[in-house]
């Protein structure tokens, strides 16, 4: 197995559900502010202890590929429901199976009024170096919309505990293309959250899931969504205020000051191997993509099995890889839909050494017309029609990000 | 098999409705004969292809020969003739029907009597058949046995005190059908010594013995090895076998006057015999063919084009091979500058059009596009000379034209009366014009309109049925050609014609059409990234435009480590889609949208 150096933690609690989610999550409801983590978090406890019970014992079925991690992230969820106690024994658990680098990213998602001084320097005591806070919007009726459980002073207040507690990178969240939405709050939301000196930024332009109550209530034709034009407008404007701000846009939907790229995400993006861990989580291994169950006595249930077979080692992932057969054209299609989320896109060398130069070849064949219309770029262009063997492959900012499925299906259709 | 004498041979067929029970009933008689043992009964026996299964009807017709011992204690010879149920097939129905001396006209009895039967029932009728009218289903709770009764009599004038009570379901009624049948049904008439004419009345293709052909002797008789010929297409072949169907095929060595069965003679192709020839001895051949040979004439013409251009040879193939066993099938090579190479095809009507194109992609795998049905126009040009134009892209132009005109068919529609407004409305809506109405008894009428095929022809049965939430049934027949004030109107995307779906409409109907159709093509277009107007024109006039408007954003915002599987099927799926489309310039158009004529709201 090639070295895993990332590992990723689902924790499923919720206060309530938001309105665009379809992430497995179950909810706990609402709970008293203040006092400890523990006091926030009483009435579950009982529900959470015994998840990170669970999923202690799944960590420990795993056997390590003899590499320290080097990411950790926590994502919900809202993993800021654990208590630090709960926290130390997950990443007790990960040290004590895989070990963690000294200088190791460990990214948490948090979200405003689920925590409080005391819990995020825990947080931080117990290792945890970089938090995502959901923000979502500063309106309180786009917040209402979307059905976020907090407020926007609760917003304020977060990243006043956050920095209090010493952390200095600090991520935020925002959703662009909300129904009601306007130009004008979307760049006030920016503008507001530069404000705060995040270290990184994710805009997400709306996705209206399948069986989310958003999809329930708002059926094609009939909806206050904002326009195609709208969203990719609000999409220019993020990607322009923030250029403007010294941020970087490495990704489709990703913004960082220089140095701050979230190094988990980008194991994603650069298609390699990660643990998952956790209810509904999906690990990267042995090339074989494996989804965790859904529900939690699902995933309690196989957890207990995986024990009982006493098979440690990622079991389904590797029965799954010695079922399949060479699917190299598979594999170029992961690598190409990730990797071309990525600004700096994909090196043609590496390219036309993973998978041949006969299927770069017709890859940059089917890529000329949108090399024409300025969808896609090759960086520096090449002096001849020649293959480029020494360029970069990307798409172009904002446009080929925002058309970045026409460049993706022509792919796909071209190799399956 | 037992030789068997004229005078008890009994030849009949079933008419029924769709769902009134015809098909079990034949399963019946088949097990209270001893033709089919419980054990080896498949539901629904008669019913053999997949597609009839499916959509509970009966395309192909087949027959069963019967051996029955009656009260009166002879062995009598009761064959069975299956008749199609579908408007489409009418012809088929006329020579089954010819093939027989009676008939059960099996009516649920808490429907009553439909169109199709009773179409089915006045060419009995005119075939001088003796009718026994069966109420089936009489267990069920909502069964009306008398209203049914009464109603068979009103409209189709026929005695019903002696009508059967049954239930095919529960076998009730089954032993008074046979015993109905032996002595109400006359046996054939004894021309053993005349020289040989047998009815086809139905065949198919068998990839190993060639086509089987179904037949009633009518006069003379046949042997195993005669040389024989089909006065119609004047071939010659010799019987390699010849047999009975029980229904399974059995071999026999003669068969005479008054009975049914099938030969195989290494015959090419249907078409080589079709339903109505007359089989002769080559030796001593009759004087006459049997009368009411028609050669099947299509009605509705369409476009079938490979969505890969790569699969044109593997379509013509397909056709070829299905022409085999199906000879109402017409097609002939078309190229089209928006869809390149496909073939037009005709066919008896839409259920002929759907099956073929169903069984060209099941069978055949093949990935079709298929173009808006058309009929047949006649034009009659300045020079005077007539032309039949299948295809409206062949259309001359005005300028050349004397006049146009278009066939008409007689639409009998049966209706509880509830739904004679919303009927009479969508008639008229279609450009129908009003001939009679009659109350068949005080619930249920029947009303009798005159209309352009081209009208009935598009989504006409579809918005019939849903109107009447079921209830009315319809039967057509052709009335001829009726001048009319037709135009063509064309379709522009992105500025080029689209001769595919190109359509001739009413001068009256043109606009709406043109805004229906634009508006239809809109939504069904995905959007490209560039704006793609789409117009509808007559001549180089412009009636109708829309624009589906550029793409600007079509990307997945989120995409981590939970995402990649379920992201990656979605695009796969777009993918295969877009593969599906046809692409026109540089526009990719789905296939539906080659249909879209007929999905209009209007």
């Amino acid at each position: 197995m090639s070295p895993v150096r990332s590992a990723y933690i689902h924790i499923p609690f919720c206060r309530r559900r938001c309105y665009y989610c379809d992430f497995p999550v179950s909810v706990v409801g609402d709970k008293p502010p203040g006092g400890s983590g523990a006091q926030i978090n009483g009435s579950n406890s009982g529900t959470i202890a015994q998840y990170v019970q669970v999923l202690c014992q799944e960590i420990r079925q795993y056997v390590s590929s003899g590499e320290l991690l080097q990411t950790v992230f926590f994502g919900g969820g809202t993993p800021s429901l654990l208590s630090v106690e709960q926290l130390n024994q997950i990443l007790t658990a990960l040290d004590q199976q895989f070990g963690i680098a000294t200088d190791a990213e460990i990214s948490m998602e948090i979200d405003p009024a689920t925590f409080d001084l005391a819990q995020v320097k825990g947080y931080k005591a117990a290792g945890v170096n970089r938090v995502s806070l959901g923000v979502q919007a500063f309106q309180p009726e786009l917040l209402q919309v979307a059905g976020r459980s907090h407020t926007v002073a609760d917003i304020l207040m977060a990243v006043d505990l956050i920095q209090q507690a010493g952390f200095t990178n600090l991520s935020l969240d925002l959703i662009s293309g909300l129904p009601h939405q306007t130009l004008e709050q979307w760049e006030e939301s920016l503008e507001q959250a530069i404000a705060l000196s995040p270290t990184h930024l994710s805009c997400y332009d709306l996705i209206v899931e399948a069986g989310t109550p958003f999809s329930r209530q708002y059926k094609l034709g009939n909806t206050p969504l904002p326009s195609d034009e709208m969203a990719a407008e609000m999409y220019r404007t993020a990607q322009r205020l923030l250029a403007a701000n010294k941020f970087e846009h490495y990704e489709i939907s990703n913004y960082a000051k220089p140095g701050y790229q979230c190094q988990h995400n980008r194991v994603y993006w650069k298609n390699r191997p990660f643990y998952g861990f956790g209810m509904g989580a999906t690990s990267y291994l042995y090339g074989e993509r494996f989804a965790r169950p859904r529900k939690t006595w699902e995933y309690y249930e196989w957890v207990k099995q995986e024990g009982r077979r006493e098979k440690a080692v990622g079991e389904d992932e590797r029965v799954r890889s010695q079922t399949r057969v060479g699917k190299p054209a598979l594999d170029l299609l992961d690598t190409l839909m990730l990797g071309l989320r990525l600004a700096e896109g994909l090196d043609m060398a590496w390219l036309i050494e993973q998978f041949g130069e006969e299927a770069i070849a017709r890859l940059w064949k089917c890529l000329q017309p949108y090399l024409q219309d300025g969808l896609v770029a090759i960086v520096p262009a090449p002096k001849d029609d020649q293959l480029p063997t020494s360029s970069h492959l990307r798409l172009t900012d904002p446009e080929g990000f925002l058309l970045s499925n026409v460049v993706l299906t022509t792919i796909f259709e071209e190799f399956e | 098999m037992t030789d068997v004498p004229v005078s008890r041979i009994r030849n009949f067929s079933i008419i029924a409705h769709i769902d009134h029970g015809k098909s079990t009933l034949a399963d019946r008689l088949l097990q209270a004969t001893g033709t089919v043992d419980a054990r080896e009964m498949k539901e629904q026996f008669l019913d053999n292809m997949d597609l009839e299964r499916e959509r509970g009807i009966t395309i192909k017709l087949q027959a069963a020969r019967m051996n029955y011992t009656a009260q009166d204690g002879q062995h009598y010879v009761l064959n069975l003739i299956d008749t199609p149920g579908h408007v489409d097939f009418s012809y088929e129905v006329s020579r089954s029907l010819a093939a027989c001396e009676g008939a059960l006209l099996v009516v649920d009895a808490s429907q009553g009597v439909e169109a199709q039967t009773l179409a089915n029932v006045y060419l009995a009728l005119e075939h001088n058949l003796e009718i026994i009218p069966v109420l089936n289903k009489i267990d069920l709770p909502g069964a009306e046995p008398d209203r049914v009764k009464q109603e068979i009599e009103d409209i189709v004038g026929l005695d019903c005190s002696q009508a059967i009570l049954a239930s095919a379901k529960e076998g009730i009624g089954i032993p008074e059908i046979l015993e109905s049948i032996v002595h109400l049904v006359p046996p054939p008439q004894d021309t053993v010594s005349q020289p040989l004419r047998a009815l086809i009345f139905d065949s198919y293709y068998d990839p190993y013995r060639g086509v089987i052909v179904y037949f009633r002797v009518m006069d003379g008789k046949v042997k195993q090895g005669d040389r024989v010929r089909l006065m119609a297409s004047r071939k010659e072949y010799q019987i390699d076998e010849l047999g009975v169907l029980s229904p399974n095929q059995v071999r026999v060595d003669e068969l005479h006057a008054g009975e049914v069965g099938y030969i195989a003679a290494a015959i090419k192709a249907v078409e080589d015999a079709r339903v109505g020839d007359t089989i002769t001895l080559a030796t001593a051949p009759a004087p006459e063919p049997l009368p009411g040979y028609v050669e099947a004439k299509p009605m509705v013409f369409c476009g079938l084009f490979p969505t890969d251009a790569d699969q044109f040879e593997d379509l013509r193939e397909a056709l070829e091979k299905l022409k085999l066993s199906d000879a109402a099938l017409n097609y002939e090579p078309e190229t089209s500058s928006a869809m390149g190479f496909g073939f037009r095809c005709g066919f008896l009507g839409l259920l002929h059009m759907e099956i073929v194109q169903e069984r060209l992609e099941r069978e055949y795998n093949l990935d079709l596009i298929t173009t808006a049905p058309s009929v047949v126009y006649r034009v009659t040009t300045l020079k005077g000379e007539v032309l039949y134009i299948d295809n409206p892209s062949k259309l001359p132009d005005p300028q050349h034209r004397e006049k146009m005109e278009e066939p008409y068919v007689q639409v009998d529609i049966i209706t509880p009366e509830t739904y004679v407004g919303t009927l009479m409305e969508l008639a008229q809506s279609r450009r129908g014009v009003f001939k009679d109405m009659k109350y068949l008894t005080t619930e249920r009428t029947t009303l009798i309109y005159e209309l352009p095929l081209a009208e009935v022809a598009t989504d006409f049965f579809d918005q019939m049925k849903s109107r009447s939430r079921g209830y009315a049934s319809m039967e057509y027949q052709l009335i001829g050609y009726r001048e009319n004030p037709l135009v063509k109107l064309d379709i522009m995307i992105n500025g080029d014609p689209v001769d595919p779906l190109a359509t001739i409409v009413h001068r009256d109907k043109a606009y709406s059409v043109g805004r229906a159709l634009t508006e239809k093509l809109k939504e069904l277009i995905p959007r490209h990234q560039f704006k793609i107007p789409i117009q509808a024109a007559i001549g180089a006039k412009v009636i109708a435009s829309e624009h589906i408007p550029a793409l600007r954003k079509d990307v997945l915002a989120k995409c981590y480590g939970g995402d990649i599987s379920r992201k990656k099927k979605l695009l796969q799926k777009q993918a295969k889609g877009k593969k599906r489309m046809k692409s026109i310039g540089t526009v990719d158009v789905p296939q539906e949208a080659f249909m879209a004529v007929l999905k209009l709201d209007s």
